[in-house]
């Protein structure tokens, strides 16, 4: 799905935390989002998911308003996994991932196997086919992040969004995370907080204060004077081993 | 995937006939045991001769107190703990708090606050009854405490979800302290001993007063409750990750929040104007159940209906009969099992 984000404004108790955005991102596409703490990023993810309605401007999803969408046919085509989303419920993890067949179901159309079916590639896409009967709450944190990956899947989604999905993450998890996501034929926009995984994103978009003040390729917008302007750090770029740009932070500026 | 949904298919079908049964004997036992015992076959006679007028011969006051007195008695029961489980239920889904119970809202607070204007204050000048006054107590209080938390969560522009759901439990709190207040001051200012014994009598829950009158409503609006809430059982289940998951799974989170909370609100209130405010129903048994038959709502909204009927039945047949020549009141024998009970599960539910 091609999504298109026009003059987007949003606030939240009067507060304006996005101001005049404007992106498009292709179909296919998998797009990093960067930038501090407090920048915007997570009030982007909202927009583009349809919970936050836009103060001002608009999101076209394939030259459909989001707003006018209504909330089950949005969920059919976007999908997101959100920052702190935990449960005290005791649910198994092929229980969590069926929810994400909610927007198919109504009250007199039961589950089919269509909607088992989903479930399970998902579950294959994220690698958990064998953690399906385990409970919620014996799950690690990468494994939780993985359920959560599977059950936006389930949706069958055109478009991915993923909030910082490998926070708190051990570094074999985080990798792992962002293999699977990177291996998806759909739309995806990923907000990042490690500036080296969104080197792997086709483009970034970096964010400061509510705006958008840089998008592009990687190698062009992860400059060291953007990284010293935007994040106040000092870096420097290496190449890695196998020529891939690195980013090596030195201090805080 | 098949080799586990057809086991569990057979057991829900089973189950669909076994929880009419279970309900009717729990309402026969509880129509049968009393402070004087009658045998099953003078009830199961007894109904006959009202039912379909069989004409057997039954004791005439054996009859009157099966007919008149406790079997809309069981059955109001049936209806007050299967409506205060399933508000339970969804209060506890919709907020995600575990410890959200039917009086959240402000509704016991504000039923008693209607109650007591009407006994006591002498509000209405006779013409209104208790269980109206309490009636619009109940709502009255419920309107204010949605206000307040529309306020408290920064109208409808845009508080987060979450926050909206602290909102409500805060702004819950507030309220019942309020309208409880309201209550203490009226009771301070014009009741004596006798009528605050009666107020506080009621307060904790009395059955005493059904007839067939009070059955109707309560029937309906318990009717009413399962069904919107089996209607809604995926939008339920869509809550397990909070609000924003749900909204991200396609749920409308304002309206359904709106539309539940509001409906249970309304069934919570027509059956605390009939019997009182009867605690750790709706606290405990949805707890239980989804021990019992698990988190999802296909299972966990039927199963706590039934068992908050069938709890709420034993609960009145024990208030009656445990000590001798005394009725108490339904709230202290739910409380006596309740608190214990909860604990219980706390405690198992931090091991497990």
């Amino acid at each position: 799905m091609r999504i298109e984000v026009q003059q987007l404004s949003a606030k939240i108790h009067r507060t304006p935390l996005l101001k005049a955005i404007s992106l498009a991102i292709e179909s296919g596409e998998l797009f990093g989002l960067v930038g501090p703490n407090g920048s915007g990023k997570s009030t982007l993810m909202r927009c583009l998911a349809g919970l936050q309605r836009p103060a001002a401007g608009r999101v076209l999803a394939d030259d459909s308003d989001l707003a006018r969408m209504p909330a089950r046919q949005r969920a059919r085509r976007i999908a997101l996994v959100a920052q702190q989303a935990d449960t005290t419920e005791r649910l198994t993890v092929r229980q969590a991932v069926e929810l994400g067949r909610t927007p198919y179901l109504s009250p007199l159309r039961g589950w089919g196997q269509a909607d088992g079916a989903a479930v399970e590639r998902a579950l294959a896409t994220v690698e958990m086919t064998g953690f399906a009967d385990r409970l919620w709450h014996t799950l690690s944190g990468g494994e939780r992040q993985r359920v959560h990956i599977a059950r936006a899947l389930a949706q069958d989604p055109e478009l991915l969004l993923l909030d910082e999905p490998t926070n708190h993450l051990d570094i074999r998890h985080q990798l792992s995370l962002m293999a699977v996501v990177r291996e998806l034929p759909i739309t995806r926009i990923v907000a990042l907080h490690d500036l080296n995984q969104a080197a792997v994103c086709d483009r970034v978009g970096v964010m400061r204060g509510g705006r958008l003040v840089a998008a592009g390729p990687p190698h062009e917008v992860l400059n060291e004077a953007l990284l010293a302007e935007v994040f106040g750090v000092a870096a420097t770029r290496h190449a890695a081993p196998d020529g891939t740009p690195r980013l090596h932070f030195s201090h805080a500026l | 995937m098949t080799m586990v949904a057809v086991p569990t298919r057979i057991e829900a079908r089973r189950s669909i006939w076994l929880a009419p049964c279970l309900l009717g004997l729990t309402i026969l036992a509880g129509t049968a045991i009393g402070e004087t015992r009658l045998p099953f076959e003078t009830v199961l006679q007894t109904l006959a001769n009202h039912l379909w007028g069989a004409g057997y011969a039954v004791d005439g006051i054996d009859a009157g107190i099966i007919w008149s007195y406790r079997l809309p008695r069981a059955i109001v029961a049936a209806c007050c703990g299967a409506g205060l489980a399933l508000t339970g239920v969804v209060l506890q889904a919709l907020l995600r708090n575990p410890l959200a119970d039917p009086y959240l809202m402000g509704l016991s607070a504000g039923a008693s606050t209607g109650a007591v204007l009407v006994t006591v204050a002498g509000v209405g000048g006779g013409a209104v009854s208790m269980s109206l006054g309490a009636l619009s107590g109940a709502l009255l209080a419920f309107g204010c405490v949605v206000l307040l938390a529309h306020a408290v969560s920064g109208g409808a522009g845009g508080g987060r979800a979450a926050q909206s759901a602290a909102a409500i439990i805060l702004a819950g709190i507030a309220g019942s302290q309020m309208f409880n207040a309201l209550t203490a001051f009226t009771i301070a200012r014009s009741a004596n001993a006798e009528q605050a014994r009666s107020i506080m009598f009621w307060l904790m829950g009395n059955l005493s007063g059904i007839r067939w009158d009070d059955v109707g409503p309560c029937v309906a609006v318990s009717l009413m409750g399962v069904a919107l809430c089996l209607w809604h059982r995926r939008g339920l289940d869509a809550f397990t990750f909070g609000a924003d998951g749900a909204a991200s799974l396609g749920i409308n989170v304002r309206v359904l929040r709106g539309s539940l909370i509001t409906a249970t609100a309304v069934m919570v209130g027509v059956l605390v104007s009939k019997v009182g405010a009867i605690g750790f129903v709706g606290l405990v048994v949805p707890h239980a159940m989804r021990f019992l038959v698990g988190t999802r709502h296909d299972r966990l909204v039927p199963a706590s209906a039934l068992a908050g009927a069938v709890f709420l039945v034993a609960a009145d047949v024990i208030s009656r009969i445990i000590v001798p020549g005394q009725v108490l009141p339904i709230g202290v024998v739910t409380a006596l099992v309740g608190a214990p009970a909860f604990a219980l599960i706390l405690v198992r539910g931090a091991r497990t």
